[in-house]
């Protein structure tokens, strides 16, 4: 039998007591995964807003956020205006509402509805449609994302009721950005209509020419209204996301610092533990011949299997975890497992294992052998 | 004096414990020969056992010189080493880890050697065959009766072709007969490997199987004599 196998073989001894330790330890891998993944997958989904074909820049009401549904500040006919301006090459407005209904998985608790020219659909990343675009000036007919088909349980032909209005789904479609798949689009007369924003949009979406420079445009917008209009990237936009999701990292880090307090503590007890009843063993082993530095590698060798194990039991409790959290919620995101994540918390358990080990295995190694051998 | 043919030269050996209160060794001269199988015998607290850890290396001495196997192991300082290549040891209460399979128990001193996995676990089967165990390799000690394990602590004492045997109470926790056996097993290994055999007993008909007897008391040797029984006189007892 190989040193290896013997060191693999070791802390299994007592297998509830390893069992336990194991499960600690796993909860601990298991946060720091399932927060890599949340953060990572709602890190793509912002970056995917920069995708090809959509609109670079959104154009807003000087203090007014290009993201929150607040209903029509700008006058649709700046639309026109807009691609006056070097280096633009189309622009779209796009009046946002809120519209309450029950099941929607959206942020604010409503479902976001979007009005916009449904010719421009791929200024907002809208490519192609399982089904069929509204007709424009149509009424009663609008799109969902698939998120929001998902969560509010509809499928192309089905009903809803925003506004007191009941509309057909006549397609579903998928960008890939968890906020837009989130949402609806409809006509922008109708949903002007039946919010009173008569003329009126909350955003102008941007697409700049395939030469020009997206933050001089973004300038020259801003330079042309300034004090009226205020123009974003969609590069700021994610990266601002970005920022704010920056918490979950500091949340992750946190607990992976936790872990390795938490889990070097519980490791210390449980090696300390194995090696005071194997005292005599330990004693066995140097009257054998053993040098000290072989039991100090045995004993560091089994706190760092116990901290693997736990590590492969954790990546696989927090993958899971995640992924049934989030289908059962119906989060308009697709989680990421990274490598980086795998080694974050491999190299995390590592940590645990050599923290844990070493004073068990530094004791185990300088027990004087004939105490060790009369030991009882 | 120094002799060549001697494997063990003690001289006035002193090792005391509990701040110097109990004086285990108190300056202890002995010789043994290569390939003698000798008695160590006295009541307890003489001293025996810890002339076995200084014979063995597992304890270091006071005052007084003990070379073994022509090593001087007050001015060794790594004795792990000169455990591993010198010694076997067979504890009274066998000590065999109890989660390693036998053939994995005796494999264990060989740890320390250049050999392969292989290697090892032939050289084990091989002892296994030796102390009668061939057809119980696999099986956990645990499962074992005390012969039977003592056996095999037997088979990891001579694993690494060591030269001295050191045997600490080996039939004290085992019955008369099996007991017996144990010993005739260890002697005639002692004859077959060419390896000495150092043995501390209080039983005056164990200690009476071996070639010489030396009386311990107050950490002395008081008196050597020659051993008078053959072991199957004992067995006929």
């Amino acid at each position: 039998m190989s040193f290896l196998s013997l060191m693999v073989k070791n802390p299994f001894r007592n297998r509830t007591r390893a069992a336990l330790a194991i499960v600690g330890i796993a909860i601990g891998i298991a946060t720091i995964v399932a927060l890599g993944m949340v953060t990572g997958g709602l890190q793509s989904a912002t970056t995917s807003t920069l995708k090809a074909g959509a609109a670079e820049i959104a154009v807003t009401q000087t203090g007014a956020n290009a993201f929150e549904s607040g209903g029509g500040t700008l006058n649709d006919t700046l639309a026109t205006d807009l691609q006056n301006i070097t280096g633009v090459k189309d622009t779209a407005g796009i009046l946002r509402a809120n519209a309450n209904i029950t099941g929607a998985s959206t942020f604010g608790g409503g479902l976001s509805v979007n009005g916009m020219d449904s010719s421009k659909l791929s200024l907002e990343g809208i490519d192609s449609i399982n089904g069929t675009i509204y007709s424009n000036g149509s009424a009663n007919q609008l799109i969902l994302g698939t998120t929001a088909a998902q969560s509010l349980n509809k499928t192309v032909g089905s009903t809803i009721n925003l506004f007191g209005t009941d509309f057909t789904v006549t397609g579903i479609y998928q960008t890939g950005n968890f906020i837009t798949d989130s949402g609806a689009f409809m006509s922008l007369n109708t949903l002007q209509n039946l919010t009173s924003n008569s003329g009126k949009v909350s955003v102008i979406a941007v697409k700049v020419t395939d030469n020009a420079n997206v933050t001089d445009v973004s300038q020259a917008i801003q330079n042309a209204y300034p004090n009226q209009l205020t123009a974003t990237t969609a590069a700021d936009q994610a990266n601002r996301i970005n920022q704010g999701l920056g918490f979950i990292n500091t949340a992750s880090t946190a607990i992976s610092l936790l872990a390795i307090i938490i889990g070097g503590i519980g490791i210390i007890n449980v090696m300390i533990m194995s090696v005071f009843e194997r005292t005599r063993e330990i004693g066995v082993l140097k009257a054998v011949g053993w040098k000290s530095r072989r039991i100090l590698t045995m004993i560091l060798g089994e706190s760092i299997i116990l901290t693997l194990t736990a590590a492969v039991v954790g990546i696989i409790m927090g993958v899971v975890g995640v992924e049934v959290l989030l289908a059962v919620t119906g989060a308009g995101f697709k989680p990421e497992l990274t490598l980086n994540i795998l080694l974050r918390a491999l190299g995390i358990a590592f940590l645990v294992g050599i923290i844990g080990g070493l004073y068990p295995a530094y004791r185990a190694s300088r027990l004087a052998p004939t105490e060790a051998l009369r030991y009882e | 004096m120094s002799n060549e043919n001697n494997i063990i030269e003690i001289q006035s050996l002193k090792k005391s414990y509990d701040k110097g209160k109990i004086k285990a060794l108190n300056g202890m001269d002995l010789e043994i020969k290569k390939g003698e199988f000798v008695s160590i015998m006295g009541p307890s607290g003489s001293g025996k056992s810890t002339l076995l850890n200084m014979i063995g290396a597992l304890d270091r001495a006071d005052e007084g010189t003990i070379k073994v196997a022509n090593i001087d192991l007050v001015k060794t300082k790594d004795l792990s080493k000169f455990r591993s290549q010198e010694i076997g040891f067979v504890f009274q209460m066998h000590n065999l880890i109890p989660n390693l399979s036998v053939r994995e128990n005796v494999e264990i001193p060989m740890y320390e050697t250049k050999l392969s996995s292989k290697e090892m676990q032939e050289r084990a089967l091989e002892l296994l065959k030796a102390v009668d165990l061939a057809d119980k390799v696999d099986q956990n000690p645990t499962k074992l009766s005390g012969g039977e394990r003592q056996r095999v602590a037997i088979a990891r004492a001579l694993v690494n072709h060591p030269s001295i045997i050191l045997a600490d109470e080996p039939t004290g926790a085992l019955d008369s007969k099996t007991g017996d056996i144990i010993l005739k097993l260890l002697k005639d290994l002692h004859i077959k490997e060419h390896v000495t055999l150092l043995m501390v007993t209080h039983e005056p008909y164990v200690a009476n199987m071996a070639d010489k007897i030396f009386n311990v008391l107050d950490g002395k040797i008081i008196e050597e004599k020659h051993g008078e029984q053959e072991l199957e006189q004992v067995s006929a007892n």
